[in-house]
Order: structure tokens, then sequence, then C-alpha cells
């Protein structure tokens, strides 16, 4: 997989997306963060110092930042988006909305969705689908990382059935897109609400929102797979010590999540 | 190394991460791994490097990308064995 080599018309798809995207972005982004505001009344602890950071970390990026977040509701790539900057931010640094590798079947699924996926820059996959058509997506997501774009990928895969990070079940895809782009960073958030103690569809409304950001240079002495297995591993094992920590900090969550589909 | 023996040794490889045993029961080379046998897709990379211990050959990250049935993989295998 090398992003260079990534074909004219896909260049050229991906260019009219973001394009696009770009145009709506004032009224996306605003939405989002007006639901997750006003209709969840969801707020982030700290949220200033977290948005401080990532607006540093973006600025002092040397090259492509790939984030990796531990993986609790369906809307975590909206939450993470909304914890580290306000939404008009976006649209002044519209490279720095991630572009996100979602599950087809859960968000690509009718027109509606397609249609709103394609607006809020995803590029949705199949899980264990066709290797070759999850291969062509993760080339373009990692042709993206290589033109500056952030990209926001869940190593885990899917939502965490134990409600914890799960070192072990880190897709090695993760691995594969942080070799393939020279230079790539990436950055670990874990984001976790307050009454979040499983995996849900939203978080619990009125919840208490803690975020935590911390930077990484993934690197392995290995080769071809098991390179890339190690990688991701190592991205999940930073998770899994941040949530130890944010453990440590703030102790178990207090009730259940409201919303499970 | 015959066909039906490399077959046979991706079935063993393959069993300890299949969680579909009924479909095991009735493997064959147009047995789909991820659909069929129910192997978790982040464990695929596992089952290939086992692939690579067990032959003793080297396989690339797009290499993995062709396999998709149990005769996929059996055809990598033969192809690096030369």
């Amino acid at each position: 997989m090398t992003p260079p080599a990534l074909p004219r018309s896909a260049r050229l798809a991906l260019a009219l997306q973001r394009t696009l995207a770009l145009a709506v972005s004032p009224l996306t982004t605003l939405a989002v963060a007006g639901l997750l505001r006003f209709w969840l009344r969801l707020r982030v602890e700290d949220r200033e110092a977290a948005r401080r950071t990532w607006r540093a970390i973006w600025r002092a990026r040397e090259g492509p930042l790939l984030v990796c977040a531990n993986h609790l509701t369906m809307i975590d790539s909206a939450l993470i988006a909304w914890a580290l900057a306000p939404p008009l931010w976006y649209v002044r640094h519209f490279s720095a909305l991630p572009w996100n590798v979602p599950e087809r079947t859960h968000f690509a699924a009718t027109f509606t969705q397609r249609v709103l996926a394609y607006l809020f820059k995803c590029l949705p996959i199949v899980r264990g689908g066709s290797r070759d058509e999850v291969a062509d997506t993760l080339a373009r997501f990692a042709f993206l990382l290589s033109r500056g774009e952030a990209g926001l990928i869940f190593p885990e895969g899917g939502r965490s059935r134990t409600g914890r990070v799960e070192v072990e079940n880190a897709a090695w895809g993760v691995g594969r897109i942080v070799k393939s782009v020279p230079g790539c960073r990436v950055l670990c958030v874990y984001l976790r609400g307050e009454r979040q103690q499983s995996y849900s569809g939203v978080p619990a409304r009125g919840d208490r929102l803690f975020v935590s950001l911390s930077t990484l240079e993934p690197k392995s002495d290995h080769a071809g797979l098991r390179g890339s297995r190690d990688v991701a591993r190592q991205i999940a094992a930073r998770l899994a010590e941040m949530e130890r920590e944010h453990f440590a900090k703030h102790g178990e969550p207090a009730a259940p999540a409201e919303v499970r589909p | 190394m015959t066909h039906s023996e490399i077959f046979d040794r991706v079935v063993k490889i393959l069993t300890p991460y299949v969680k579909n045993q009924e479909a095991l029961a009735s493997v064959s080379e147009k047995t789909h791994i991820l659909d069929e046998l129910k192997v978790n897709s982040a464990r695929l990379v596992d089952v290939v490097l086992e692939f690579e211990d067990a032959f003793d050959i080297e396989i690339a990250d797009e290499d993995v990308d062709s396999v998709e049935t149990v005769g996929n993989a059996v055809e990598l295998i033969e192809a690096k064995l030369g």
C-alpha cells in the first residue's frame, strides 16, 4: 500500500468529497456540536485544556497525523472532534477535521446515511469484508494522511464489548497504515463518559466526558506483517495505559450507560 | 509438500481461531475464513504469521488482501514455497 500510487480518478474523487464537505462544514459542524451540547447535554471536563493541547499538536505537526482512539459509542468520532475544537475552528482548519473509516452497515446503509457520511469526511468500510475493498479504502485513507489531512481510526475496530481497551484485538491494519505513510505520527485519544460502563449507542444524556491526549511515534524492528501488528499493539497498549490512568484519576463509571442498541 | 498436506496444516493452524465449529467440520477450499469460519478479522494477521512460521515463508502485507478462503491461503503458501 503506497499512498502516492493512488489512481487519478480516486484522487479526484477524494478532492471532490473534501471540497463539498468543506462547503457545508459551517452547517454540519455547528449542527453536530448543537446536538451533542443541547440534545445530549454532554459536557467535556477541562475542555479548554484539551483544546489547547490539540491546537498545539496540530500547529506543530511535522508530518501526517493519525488520531487513534478507544471506542465505546457509535458517535465517538463526533465526540472527539467536538471535544478537541470548536465547530467553526474546523471550518478554518478543515484538514484537522479527521477523516473516518466507519462501518458501512451502521453508517452508510441508506441513501441519507451515505450522503451524511460523505459530507462528514467518511470512507465507509465493511469490517471483515472483501480484502481488496478494505485494502482500497485503507489506501485512500493513507493517501489522505500523506497529504496532510488528519485521520481518525479505532485500533480495536469495533466498540469494545468489555468496555475496556483490548490490546489483543488491535486491528493490524492500523499498523499497516502507519508504516505506509512516511513520518506518520499517532495521537492517542482516550475519551470516556463518567457514566460509560460499557459500550453503547450514544453516551448517557447529560454525561460528563473526560478526554486525554498522548502523542506516539510507534516503531518496530520487525518488517512486514509482524511489524504492522507490532505497531498496532503499541498504539493499543498506549490507549490501555491511558485507560488505567483515567480510572486511577477518576474512578470506575458511576452508572450504566443509558442507551444500548 | 503436497497440496493436501498444505491444506491440512492450514486448517490445523486456523482451528484455534475459528468461532464457527460447524463450518470447521465441513471445511473445504471454498470456505470463507472470515464469513463462514468466523475468524476475527483482527486475528487474521496472527493466522498469517503462523503460516509464515509453519511453512518458513515470508508473506507481504499486500498478500493478506488475497486471502479470503482457505483455498486462497493454500494457493498463497504454495506460491511462496515455489
